[in-house]
């Protein structure tokens, strides 16, 4: 043993390697693993395959793709998305700048409207059914004030604009205190040595907002936005509860096709379309709002 | 520390306080699934009430579980599939059998029925245990049977067209009814339960159609069902715009915005409890082919895998005992299976539900309809044909005969791959095919 050993070249002693990183972040990989990795590749297989055959066949996609809420579904998901999160982000913008001037109470401001976050959104669903059902809140107050004689219908199919506008409403409601707080925590992470530099060399409030603030919070936008999309896309309780079936939504079909077709199949090609545009928007807002190498040199 | 000491101590003795009802609780302890009572009372009712009783005569625990439809179906099939069971008991609707038995999930229940029979103390109704026979076994014991009628605010009755009997109302009745309660408040307040859980697709296929028809899949495109759904338009423009959002329609009754509701009975009763005086149940209307209305059975079975299938059969004979089955009438408006119990229907909400229910059922022109069977793992297809057709005509209003006939050759495919025989009163073939 020992002619063996002399008989080897003499290489520098490997560095030790140090295990304690991996072993801290197993917990997450087992977690991901179990409950997003392994029902991920699940739904996909039951998307793709042969409930009695097993073998690979497009048949649920194009059950799916037939069907009479599919088209709606899409447009109506990409809708609300695009009317939901902007109004979302440039609203949780404003009230974190507000709280970041610590005005006097701004700490109480802050638990006021962040409230939304604890609640589910079946529950935020059935709060503003309370205020826009025909008996509601809302037609109260209109005939409280004389505004209309006979309570108005405002949860219809028959006014769309308005069925979504109450969707969108109630969203906004919901989700912008996550926005709020991300970017709060952002800002907060930016020395205030920046605004001050850029307020001596004469920048005004907006300039220093523009130049200095909003390119450091790049960062926390990007969070914030791609949480907020994917979720949206994800939305499902408030729209069943205000508005039923007639403005369907991705994640909506694929729960009525698992509960009320009794199909899981179509249930998850429909998980799929909605994993498929979460990615496509994910890795959109990572290109679009990447921090470029050449501008933390400059 | 002390501190520290003090809560720590505090801790057990709540663990302790609330461990002392489990270390009274029964030895043996059973489990029973259904996709009845979803509803929060209907759950806390069951436990505290229904099975409670179970328990204290018996001392036998129950864990009683309620799910939707899928997941409940998919529990009992996996067990099975496992070959290892958890679930003693299951309670469901006669048409979710068939799924059951096609996975071969249950035993037969002929031996607990003439157990039963043996007691000497209850019949069930003989189309209940025609119905419960399916391939050769008995699929399940009869437990509580339910049906859909209109229930309408007193104030409304003033506006039911003059010189014609609501006990006996025809569709024609039933959209002047709802033309004149427009004109005189301003508003369609007539409503249907077209949310996405809601029932209108029993309505279509078991009421309407057969009204109209005489059947419920045989005559799907027929020129009797254009003109039928030529009258649903005209139905939907005296119907609450919201209605889309309506599942349970005991909710827009007791907030106003309905004065006239047509539902299952279970998702009526909340207004007739809350407000016994204010309502009067109605029988469905009748249409040119007769009043049909849906009968629905829900029954009891022990699983194939089950544990404690001794246990289960004495859960079975407790729930299907006359009195009983009164409890559960009143408890969640379910009527009963057995001729010894229906006589003694309390006052009350009930009466006001129990006359709608004789006056639907013993009227001159009914018809019975039962729920589809035979489609297998392809159940859940059945009533969303129905309701597309629906969206399609009276929503979008598209082309009728257009629709009935994509429509019809989905519910054609179905039946054929199904190799499914008609649901009554269709007459009966098999597979069942819309002319």
């Amino acid at each position: 043993m020992a002619v063996v050993e002399a008989d080897l070249p003499a290489v520098a002693p490997r560095p030790r390697v140090n295990w304690t990183p991996y072993l801290l972040i197993l917990p997450t990989l087992a977690f991901l693993g179990v409950f997003f990795i392994y029902p991920m590749v699940q739904a996909i297989w039951l998307g793709v395959t042969d409930p009695q055959s097993g073998a690979f066949t497009w048949q649920h996609f194009r059950r799916m793709s037939a069907d009479l809420y599919f088209r709606q579904a899409i447009r109506y998901t990409l809708t609300i998305t695009l009317l939901a999160v902007p109004l979302q982000v440039m609203l949780g913008l404003t009230i974190a700048l507000l709280v970041n001037t610590r005005f006097r109470g701004h700490s109480l401001f802050l638990y006021l409207t962040a409230l939304p976050i604890g609640i589910s959104d079946l529950a935020a669903g059935l709060i503003w059914l309370s205020i826009f059902t025909e008996r509601g809140y809302l037609n109260a107050l209109l005939q409280r004030l004389g505004t209309v004689e006979l309570p108005l219908v405002f949860l219809t199919i028959e006014r769309p604009d308005w069925l979504i506008g109450a969707i969108v409403i109630t969203e906004v409601w919901r989700a912008t205190a996550i926005v709020m707080v991300i970017l709060l925590a952002g800002l907060q992470l930016i020395p205030k040595d920046y605004a001050e530099t850029a307020s001596v060399f004469g920048a005004g409030r907006w300039q220093t907002l523009r130049h200095v603030i909003f390119p450091l919070l790049r960062p926390s936008l990007q969070t914030a936005l791609i949480i907020r999309t994917i979720l949206a896309f994800q939305l499902f309780g408030t729209v069943v509860t205000l508005a039923g079936r007639q403005i369907p939504v991705l994640a909506g079909e694929a729960y009525f096709w698992y509960s009320l077709y009794r199909s899981p199949n179509v249930a998850s090609a429909y998980a799929v379309l909605i994993l498929l545009f979460s990615g496509t928007i994910t890795l959109l807002y990572l290109r679009l709002l990447r921090i470029r190498e050449e501008e933390v040199k400059a | 520390m002390r501190g520290v000491r003090l809560v720590a101590l505090l801790g057990v003795l709540v663990l302790v306080a609330g461990a002392g009802p489990t270390v009274s609780a029964p030895a043996q302890e059973i489990v029973f699934t259904s996709n009845q009572f979803t509803p929060v009372e209907e759950q806390e009712w069951a436990r505290n009430a229904l099975l409670a009783r179970f328990t204290q005569e018996t001392s036998i625990g129950v864990r009683f579980i309620t799910e939707a439809e899928g997941p409940y179906v998919d529990r009992l099939i996996a067990e099975t599939r496992a070959g290892r069971g958890t679930i003693d008991v299951t309670g469901t609707l006669h048409g979710i059998f068939p799924v059951f038995l096609a996975a071969n999930a249950l035993r037969d229940m002929a031996p607990t029925l003439s157990q039963l029979d043996g007691r000497k103390d209850r019949t069930f109704f003989k189309d209940f245990l025609s119905a419960s026979k399916m391939e050769n076994t008995t699929a399940f014991i009869p437990w509580m049977q339910a049906t859909y009628l209109i229930v309408a605010h007193k104030d409304a009755l003033r506006y039911f067209p003059s010189g014609r009997n609501a006990m006996a109302m025809t569709y024609d009745d039933l959209l002047q009814w709802g033309e004149n309660i427009r004109q005189g408040t301003g508003q369609r307040r007539v409503g249907f339960p077209v949310g996405p859980r809601g029932l209108y697709g029993r309505f279509l296929h078991g009421y309407i159609y057969p009204s109209f028809t005489g059947a419920q899949v045989r005559r799907f495109k027929s020129p009797e069902a254009v003109e039928m759904w030529r009258y649903l338009r005209r139905l939907w423009g005296i119907t609450h715009p919201s209605s889309f959002t309506y599942e349970f329609m005991s909710e827009p009754l007791l907030r106003g915005e309905v004065l006239v509701a047509w539902d299952h009975v279970a998702r009526i009763l909340p207004a007739l409890r809350q407000r016994p005086n204010d309502f009067v149940v109605l029988p469905s209307p009748a249409g040119p082919k007769g009043r049909s209305f849906i009968s629905v059975v829900v029954g009891l079975s022990i699983p194939r895998t089950a544990p404690n299938p001794e246990l289960g059969a004495r859960l079975i004979e407790y729930l299907t005992r006359p009195a009983t089955q009164v409890l559960t009438l009143q408890g969640v408006g379910f009527f009963p299976v057995s001729p010894e119990a229906g006589g003694t229907v309390p006052a009350g909400a009930f009466k006001v539900m129990a006359d709608g229910v004789g006056a639907q059922s013993g009227a001159r022109d009914a018809h019975t309809a039962l729920l589809p069977i035979g489609l297998g793992a392809r159940t859940g297809e059945f009533v969303p044909l129905y309701v597309n057709a629906f969206t399609r005509i009276a929503v979008r209003g598209e082309d009728i005969q257009r629709v009935l006939n994509e429509e019809g050759a989905k519910l054609e495919e179905l039946y054929r791959a199904s190799n499914a025989p008609c649901p009554p009163p269709d007459a009966a073939q098999r597979p069942c095919r819309p002319d």
